[in-house]
């Protein structure tokens, strides 16, 4: 792509806050070439423009989307998620991933998931998994297995305790090189930890209180940056380690 | 103080239990009431027409399940209900058991959050915030008639809203019945504690009371409601000031109704502050939380609410339904909940007092804006008047000083019990006085103020005397004036007497005039012990 000058040149946009209405895009200057557009953009004939206001990513060779932070989640297909049983039916188990509906994981969807081995949730049971379909209207549809048909981690999370926090927090949670709050708490502190995309955490460890600590130190975390995570992050050891 | 746990007996009643403790001794009757008698109280059946809120008493079946939803389709609700998941009520329970809470790691199981008060620019507004629970409390009053069993008594209701942008359990439309009991909570605390003087609200008797109306506003559930809305209606009934009014007509029968800039608003008497302390039981032996969260509050096996004033008088007790507690685990609440009503009592006094005191000051600094606005108003609308218009006004002007001076004491003597000290109550009424003064140059109830200057009449009558001469003399005088800002405060006490010459008085109120916009702006942070010591002289 070539950047031009004038308006709607993506390289100017990307990485920078964007509101709705912007024109990140001019499609009319760019033939044979296939765009990807993720959340938050929305094609008007030859203009792509902003919808939500966030900051505009780009991943090679043409995917874009605008990244925001909300308390409620907007379900992606491929966005590993933390859910939480309502109710069984026959055929799905009804989940609540905090998207504007309820999502349906079906009942095979586990692996070497058979008619007579169909694992019983309980009501309250708290899961992680894989956002399959996610159409606007629909009810998403969920699977507690990855592309290949592996198990990979999904399914019932047991013990432990969960936070809700903003999908912002969780996507930082998720960035690799780790963020620096998990870094520092993990080198003194020993867990295991769930981040769902549609901001829920899961946090679990030997003792409650390293379990409170951890949670505490997450949601503190939401919005400072990278070395006033460090900062407190090690501040709240320092006070743990003393008792 | 504590009496023997023999005296506490525990009653059930259809689905709710209260409980009848017969506890420390010396206190009135009013205080400690019998739960029952409360509800078959004739007075909630008229209450029926101000509170619709709880019309029906607790022991009713309900009519007040959760009902009526409005058009929110099966699937959202489903999708937008707010469930605890199975490892938190374990996990709440096994971190209670070594002594932490979840939402923070240095809180005890019997501390409370982190409470903060705010108040709004009018008086009667306040907002609270309890951790995460916020909640707004307004008072507001009317008149009205009073109830026929009690024509000398004001009235009191409470009027909860329960937002949904605080839960999402909370629809719009008729209360559920969280929402009726955390109103019962509170009025039964603030109105059988007799906690706020119902008979200072009357008017005239049988014919017009004040009817105070305290409404609170959930604006964000993080739990705990009962509490934080508790402290949102004293923190606005302490910060609220009803109009004054006085009879007048011919058979002293018309109640004259002084608007706020005629005569200052008076604050309602409230003899002590009844603080709600809730407690959170778990099904796993005594287990207790004060200040329970949203998510302890889900998983949580029963709660009580206790409602106690800092002397250790106890209001109110409520436990409605819920895992069976014993006498001994009740007895130990009862007491924290004492040393907490101290704690927030405290707190709550010490966010009105700031609030006094900060009203005062953007009073006082208005009134000294206001004069040397004032001046230059007067200069132009009024055309050339006589002395004797002037010693009228004048005359008017001292006998209502003579009559004010008596009023700052009744009023600091209301004041004594909620607030401060009596010096700065009264200096509060002068100086709210001394603004109410400027924009009513001509006579009527203006108020003086007889406190600060005692110039203020004799600068009205030279500037109704001395039109034109007052902006170049200003100019003139301000000059003079650096000298006789030390002879000033003299001349103040002796102009109380009316001059007998206008040329004189004019100049030495244009001194005082600008020195004493000079004074206002240095009297707000002056000690207030030296104001009163030279109005005595």
């Amino acid at each position: 792509m070539e950047t031009k000058p004038s308006n709607g040149s993506p390289a100017k946009f990307v990485d920078q806050l964007v509101v709705p209405g912007d024109v990140i895009l001019d499609l009319s200057t760019m033939a044979e070439q296939t765009i990807k557009l993720g959340g938050g953009l929305r094609q008007d004939c030859d203009a792509i423009s902003v919808i939500k206001a966030g900051i505009l990513r780009f991943s090679k060779p043409n995917k874009y989307w605008v990244e925001s932070s909300q308390k409620r989640y907007v379900p992606c297909a491929e966005d590993s998620v933390l859910g939480i049983v309502v109710d069984c039916k026959p055929d799905n188990f009804l989940v609540d991933i905090k998207g504007p509906s309820v999502a349906f994981l079906p009942v095979l969807a586990f692996e070497g998931g058979t008619r007579r081995n169909i694992p019983r949730f309980e009501a309250g049971t708290l899961i992680y998994v894989r956002v399959v379909k996610a159409n606007p209207g629909m009810n998403p549809e969920l699977s507690c297995v990855d592309a290949t048909g592996k198990a990979a981690q999904y399914g019932a999370l047991k013990e432990g305790l969960m936070f809700e926090c903003s999908t912002g927090l969780s996507r930082m949670l998720l960035s690799s090189p780790t963020c620096p709050v998990l870094e520092t708490l993990g080198k003194k502190l020993p867990f295991e930890i769930a981040v769902g995309l549609n901001g829920r955490v899961w946090v679990n460890a030997g003792s409650p209180s390293i379990v409170i600590v951890v949670g505490n130190a997450i949601m503190k975390s939401e919005s400072l940056t990278k070395v006033q995570q460090k900062i407190m992050a090690e501040k709240l050891l320092q006070r743990v380690q003393q008792e | 103080a504590h009496s023997s746990s023999e005296l506490c007996r525990a009653t059930l009643e259809g689905s709710s239990s209260t409980i009848l403790c017969s506890f420390p001794v010396h206190r009135p009757a009013g205080i400690l009431r019998h739960p029952f008698r409360v509800l078959k109280n004739p007075r909630v059946s008229l209450q029926k027409k101000l509170v619709p809120v709880y019309s029906s008493p607790l022991n009713s079946q309900p009519s007040i399940t959760l009902i009526s939803a409005p058009e929110a389709s099966m699937d959202s609700r489903l999708a937008n209900t707010w469930r605890p998941t199975v490892n938190e009520k374990k996990f709440i329970e096994t971190a209670l058991a070594s002594n932490l809470r979840i939402d923070d790691y240095n809180r005890k199981p019997i501390e409370y959050r982190q409470l903060t008060i705010n108040f709004g620019r009018e008086d009667g507004s306040a907002d609270v915030q309890l951790g995460h629970t916020h909640v707004m409390g307004f008072v507001s009053s009317q008149l009205v008639q009073p109830y026929r069993e009690r024509p000398n008594e004001g009235t009191m209701s409470i009027f909860t809203e329960f937002s949904p942008m605080a839960d999402p359990s909370f629809e719009l439309g008729r209360p559920g019945e969280s929402a009726i009991e955390l109103g019962r909570i509170i009025d039964r605390g603030l109105r059988e504690s007799r906690a706020v003087d119902m008979e200072s609200l009357c008017v005239l008797a049988g014919k017009l009371v004040w009817a105070i109306r305290i409404d609170l506003h959930i604006l964000d559930n993080g739990g705990n409601l009962v509490d934080a809305a508790n402290v949102a209606a004293l923190a606005a009934l302490l910060t609220f000031r009803r109009p004054e009014c006085s009879l007048g007509g011919e058979n002293g029968q018309e109640v004259v109704v002084h608007p706020p800039e005629a005569k200052d608003p008076l604050p309602l008497i409230v003899h002590h502050l009844p603080i709600a302390v809730t407690f959170g039981f778990f099904s796993t032996e005594y287990t207790m939380v004060v200040d329970p969260t949203h998510s302890e509050e889900a998983v949580m096996g029963g709660r009580m609410t206790v409602t106690v004033n800092a002397s250790g008088d106890i209001c109110a007790i409520q436990k409605a339904g819920g895992v069976g507690v014993p006498q001994s685990e009740i007895m130990r609440c009862l007491r924290l909940a004492s040393d907490k009503a101290e704690s927030i009592t405290k707190n709550i006094k010490d966010a009105v007092e700031a609030f006094n005191t900060e009203r005062m000051l953007r009073k006082i600094k208005r009134h000294s804006t206001a004069v040397a606005a004032n001046v230059s108003i007067e200069n132009d609308v009024k055309g050339q008047k006589d002395k004797l218009a002037g010693q009228r006004v004048n005359e008017s002007s001292m006998s209502q000083m003579e009559r004010l001076k008596l009023k700052p004491d009744e009023s600091s003597i209301s004041q004594n019990d909620g607030l401060g000290s009596e010096t700065r109550s009264s200096d509060q009424i002068s100086s709210q006085r001394a603004e109410g003064n400027a924009p009513l140059f001509l006579g009527g109830p203006s108020s003086w103020d007889p406190h600060t200057h005692g110039v203020d009449p004799d600068f009205l009558k030279a500037s109704l005397a001395a039109q034109g001469k007052s902006n170049p003399k200003a100019e003139q005088s301000s000059e003079d004036s650096d000298d006789d800002v030390a002879m000033q405060e003299k001349d103040a006490s002796e102009d109380v007497k009316p001059p007998s010459l206008a040329t004189d008085s004019s100049e030495t109120v244009e001194e005082q005039k600008t020195s004493i916009v000079k004074k206002t702006l240095k009297d707000a942070v002056k000690p207030k012990n030296r104001r009163r010591k030279k109005t005595r002289s």
